[in-house]
């Protein structure tokens, strides 16, 4: 018995693994950002599918906080910085090229598949479920190989966004954490977006050090003001 | 016996008819994005049989590889073209179908091609040969392995017996057939010497790998070079094509069967064409040294598609 809901769960996790490619290789921020979006689209149409299959509410919930956050809003935030850093590409690579990024996760993924195996058969009836969590943890594990391998604050920030996304899927599909879990952890990551951007201004353009700090500049003379 | 001949023939006028019209296709639909008009659609049709009429001039340095290579590669290419059904699927023949042969038939054309480059003495010619095996180098293991992949997929090796079973299946069964896909599009890109690898409109020296080799053909030979890769074209789309979406590929020979077929493909394959042609218009031609990047794009994607399959059979 096939259940369309599951077959169109595996040709999306087929896509976020695309993604996740295109993640590692490219170059340009922009289409960096963009991709990221689509990641997160792709994994709010999960939720919904799981949501369709199983008719809980909370899973509506977090295809649409996702959409709201990781689809709208972060991308946004980080295009402005990226306007406000004058960089369009990251063409730094530490440690690893990208070839080698992506053979080495190649590599990951099959780890990740080899040491799930052993534990398949507790999780559940239908092996999307242990595609998910396969898929989800290789997310994790792309995600800081990201990190480990940009040299720019704002390229290692889609990286940690990717494992959050890894952490997404693997919750989705495991671990069920409870709605307000879901929640805290975006609102987290909304914060770490804010401070990560505050701090790729100094890290990432140093050419501009001193406009970053004229633009401190009016708070610092406002709390001055407040202290009086 | 008899339907293999039909099958043969009908196959290989197909194949030679609809080729040029994708590659003046693909280039219309550059031009376009251009904001320019391009040529006609039936234009490699006329530069063919213009190249036809003209005198051959060979190199006084050249052999008999400068002879012979043409000929020997619209062979490979028609013979590889057996491989690829585009209107109805033969019953199989032995040897007729296996996947690895294919592959190898489309080698063995890019080596006397590359020997040819060599042959006439000009520098061009010896740079242009030196790029296409160093890249042929690179890609080849993974062509290599994305074919293994389709064999492990369909858990056969003979490519007809694969398009029989995508017909009878659809992608919403078998994701692993969409990331199959993907590298297949990637090697039409890299093996058809379109854009992001090499360029094939330019004469420019930095930058020719495939026009460098045939830069000392002329005449017929050059229309014949010119027409195999119109046909290795068309028979890597037809390959995508017949993976990705089958419908209307034939099972049985029949007169309606062939017609139907002939008209679906060809609308797909103008599909693919503009699909083509537009990946071209939107991406820059990359360093010689960052192409590895785009083949393990391939590598990475062909192996997610065993791991796939794998999982599909737990």
């Amino acid at each position: 018995m096939i259940s369309v809901q599951y077959e169109l769960t595996r040709i999306l996790f087929v896509l976020v693994l695309c993604s996740a490619a295109l993640l590692i290789t490219q170059r340009s921020l922009t289409s960096l950002f963009s991709i990221y979006a689509v990641q997160s689209l792709l994994l709010s149409f999960v939720a919904l599918l799981l949501f369709w299959k199983t008719g809980v509410y909370a899973l509506l919930f977090i295809a649409g906080l996702t959409i709201l956050t990781k689809v709208v809003v972060i991308p946004y935030v980080l295009r402005k910085v990226q306007k406000d850093i004058y960089t369009k590409r990251d063409l730094e690579f530490s440690y690893l090229s990208p070839v080698s990024s992506i053979l080495i996760s190649t590599a990951l993924i099959f780890v990740v598949y080899k040491s799930f195996a052993h534990f398949r058969f507790g999780l559940s009836q239908d092996n999307v479920f242990f595609m998910g969590a396969v898929i989800g943890v290789s997310l994790l594990f792309i995600g800081m190989l990201i990190i480990f391998s940009r040299k720019q604050m704002i390229t290692k920030i889609i990286g940690y966004l990717t494992m959050e996304n890894g952490v997404l899927l693997f919750s989705l599909f495991i671990a069920e954490l409870p709605f307000i879990i879901e929640v805290l952890i975006i609102l987290d990551l909304i914060i770490l977006i804010l401070l990560s951007a505050i701090l790729a201004f100094g890290i990432d353009s140093t050419s501009t050090m001193k406009e970053f700090h004229r633009k401190l500049d009016p708070f610092s003379l406002w709390f001055k003001k407040q202290q009086k | 016996m008899n339907s293999f001949m039909l099958y043969s023939i009908l196959n290989t006028a197909f194949v030679l008819l609809v080729s040029p019209l994708f590659i003046s296709l693909i280039k219309k639909t550059k031009a376009y994005t251009q904001g320019r008009r391009g040529p006609s659609l039936f234009q490699t049709y006329y530069l063919i049989v213009k190249l036809m009429k003209k005198e051959v001039i060979y190199s006084s340095n050249s052999s008999i590889i400068m002879r012979i290579t043409p000929y020997l590669n619209i062979t490979f290419m028609l013979a590889a073209s057996l491989f690829v059904p585009l209107l109805f699927i033969p019953a199989s023949s032995p040897g007729i179908g296996n996947i690895f042969l294919f592959l190898y038939l489309l080698v063995a054309a890019k080596f006397f091609m590359a020997l040819a480059g060599l042959d006439a003495g000009s520098t061009f010619g010896g740079m242009g040969s030196s790029r296409e095996m160093t890249l042929s180098a690179v890609i080849e293991p993974v062509v290599i392995i994305v074919f293994a992949t389709l064999a492990f997929v369909f858990r056969t090796m003979n490519m007809h017996e694969m398009f029989t079973q995508s017909l009878g299946t659809s992608i919403l069964v078998n994701p692993p057939v969409l990331l199959i896909s993907l590298s297949l599009f990637i090697i039409l890109i890299v093996e058809t010497s379109r854009i992001p690898v090499d360029n094939p409109e330019t004469h420019l020296e930095l930058t020719m790998v495939h026009e460098a080799m045939i830069l000392e053909l002329s005449g017929s030979n050059l229309a014949l070079m010119e027409l195999s890769h119109a046909i290795k074209q068309t028979l890597l789309m037809g390959l995508l094509i017949n993976i990705l979406m089958p419908w209307g590929l034939a099972r049985e020979p029949g007169l309606v069967n062939i017609g139907v077929a002939a008209a679906m493909f060809i609308m797909k394959g103008v599909i693919l064409a503009i699909i083509v042609g537009l990946f071209e218009s939107s991406v820059a031609k990359m360093r010689l040294f960052r192409l590895p990047a785009l083949f393990m794009q391939a590598f990475f994607l062909a192996f997610v598609t065993i791991l796939f399959e794998l999982l599909n059979r737990l």
